[in-house]
């Protein structure tokens, strides 16, 4: 077995009298792995710590074979994409990498090309001069993805980065994680939605209530959620127009319109997903700005899997 | 819909330079620097920090107007009051008892407390660099932001008020002592407050007792705790008379200490760098937990 990225060793952390990770024993293999769980999970306490941004309450991190908490120099190999959705509003996008990649140690025509090259990675050249500010919410993911890439590190993190995209933005997103795997970067990208980590990778662990439930191949997790009917949001110029294609089709079981989007429940998600990034390359029922799947199908697998 | 063209290849990251080292402490204090002072020159403090320093301003624009207009002369125990007497009271009334500690309170507080809030700490603590020197490098950036707004209010009202009756050159020396004094000052209580905010959960309530509550009894309690407080060294080394009013002043009169000037000038300096020094020492073994 190759030698893993990310060892811990009965891993708990606390906030306090709460429980964020409890006993958390687990090597993550190089390559693309997906930390999958609902929202409360500890996925991101998992990545906090792997990043060395917290301190174990008890146990062990290592990260590329270095312990990660108090040593700064590990960031070098490691770039991490954060969730949250925060910048520096008034900076460009240009100037914002540019300047966390001279806190890598690159002199300033160094940082230039850094950033400039790792914006285009992520399909934002065009928009490199714009103000953080103004970028919509996929561009905002994508900047926030080339701060943790432009430095070349060895392990990317990413906590929910596809959050926000379009659908094709979203293809292409995947692809491009792929891509980076391809070139001998390892991925750790966590999700709630299933089907964004299996297109992906079928290495994943499942984690929820701080635990790790399940390593390794996704294909009987997959089995399990198509079973059950999966919700789909979907956000849209012309929710109706969007709505009344749906109708066409067998595997959508309901359908209700909130303020510029359409819910629907499907019993066969592979199938959907693609069709809406089908529809969206098309343009015929207007743009689709936003998919997503809230967090209750993958809390429905989970009552499921702890029974 | 977001677009982008669809048919740009995927380009690859770029290569490591072989032999990238972190840079120094003091290296990557300046980077975050470069990227904090901006920021917080135009922040949610902007406004604030502007009425602090115009108010000076516009009192002393009123005082000259009502000379100008051939108003009532303020007089004291029948002494006719001068406009540099009313500047020396307004530099330390107004800008070291007050605008100074308040400045350095509001941002020093906030240097690392503004970027968890925010929420964009995460990128900075994700570098290869010591954590202190983020809160260096924005301690750096709040000390440049204040002297850059702090000391051309306080020209300006020295050519309104102080200058009045007397030559440039006369009272230059005096003027420089007073921007001596302001630079002190915020680099004492920068330091004090940057370590407050680092280490306690109420950074403002605490800074506040310290300046409003701690400082004015100590100053005015015979023995030695004084010798704790920040205003105490400034007090010693202030060129004006130190004008106050009614039992306050009477009580400070009557048990006036003052520090050797070297000793003030070293305890100012000493109280800004060990402060900031302790501030770093907490910010590189605190974790910050984000609220979702």
């Amino acid at each position: 077995m190759s030698t893993p990225i990310v060892t811990t060793e009965h891993l708990s952390k606390w906030y306090g009298q709460v429980s964020g990770l409890n006993d958390v024993s687990v090597n993550v293999p190089p390559g693309i792995t997906g930390l999958l769980g609902p929202n409360g999970a500890g996925k991101s306490t998992f990545l906090k710590l792997i990043t060395g941004q917290l301190k174990p309450s008890k146990g062990k991190v290592t990260v590329l074979g270095e312990p990660i908490w108090d040593n700064p120099d590990a960031y070098f190999k490691i770039g991490f994409c954060p969730e949250q959705d925060a910048f520096y509003e008034r900076m460009t996008g240009l100037a914002w990498v540019t300047a966390l990649v001279r806190l890598n140690g690159y002199d300033e025509a160094e940082a230039v090309a850094a950033a400039e090259k790792a914006i285009a990675a992520v399909d934002l050249l065009e928009a490199k001069d714009k103000k953080i500010g103004a970028y919509s919410k996929g561009m905002r993911q994508r900047i926030k993805m080339a701060q943790a890439l432009v430095h070349d590190p060895g392990l990317l993190i990413l906590d929910e980065p596809l959050t926000g995209m379009d659908p094709l933005m979203r293809r292409r997103t995947i692809k491009l994680i792929k891509d980076w795997a391809k070139q001998g970067k390892s991925i750790i990208v966590s999700s709630h939605i299933l089907h964004e980590v299996e297109s992906m990778t079928s290495n994943i662990l499942l984690i929820n209530n701080g635990r790790i439930l399940a390593e390794g191949n996704v294909h009987q997790i997959r089995d399990l959620i198509d079973t059950h009917p999966h919700t789909v949001f979907v956000r849209a110029d012309q929710p109706r127009a969007f709505a009344r294609h749906c109708l066409a089709f067998d595997d959508v079981l309901s359908l209700r319109f909130e303020a510029g989007a359409v819910v629907v429940q499907t019993g066969k998600p592979d199938a959907f997903y693609a069709r809406v990034t089908s529809l969206a390359a098309t343009d015929e029922v207007g743009p689709i700005h936003e998919v997503t799947s809230p967090d209750d199908n993958l809390q429905a697998v989970f009552q499921y899997l702890v029974k | 819909m977001t677009s982008a063209p669809a048919n740009v290849p995927a380009v690859a990251p770029p290569s490591l330079p072989v032999g990238r080292r972190s840079p120094s402490l003091w290296v990557a204090a300046v980077r975050i620097f470069d990227l904090s002072l901006a920021r917080m020159l135009w922040s949610r403090g902007t406004i604030f920090m502007a009425l602090l320093v115009g108010l000076p301003v516009v009192l002393a624009v009123l005082v000259r107007a009502v000379q100008a207009i051939g108003g009532p002369a303020m007089r004291v125990d029948g002494q006719m009051v001068t406009g540099p007497t009313i500047f020396g009271f307004m530099v330390w009334w107004l800008y070291l008892r007050f605008i100074v500690p308040v400045l350095a309170l509001y941002y020093g507080t906030a240097l690392v407390a503004d970027e968890v809030e925010d929420k964009t700490i995460t990128y900075l603590f994700t570098r290869p660099i010591p954590r202190g020197a983020v809160l260096l490098g924005k301690f750096l950036a709040y000390f440049v932001c204040t002297v850059m707004v702090v000391l051309p209010s306080l020209m300006i009202v020295y050519f309104l008020m102080g200058l009045s009756g007397a030559t440039l050159a006369g009272t230059f020396p005096s003027l420089l002592k007073d921007l001596g004094l302001i630079v002190l000052g915020l680099l004492a209580y920068g330091g004090l407050f940057a370590w407050v905010g680092a280490q306690f959960k109420r950074p403002l309530v605490i800074g506040l007792m310290f300046v409003f509550g701690f400082e004015q009894a100590a100053l005015i309690i015979p023995g030695s705790l004084r010798y704790l407080t920040v205003s105490f060294y400034l007090q010693s080394i202030v060129p004006h008379a130190v004008m106050g009013e009614g039992v306050m002043s009477l009580l400070q009169s009557l048990v006036e200490q003052k520090a050797s000037l070297g000793t003030a000038l070293g305890m100012l300096v000493a109280i800004g760098v060990a402060f900031v020094y302790l501030a770093m020492r907490v910010i590189a073994r605190r974790e910050y937990v984000l609220e979702q």
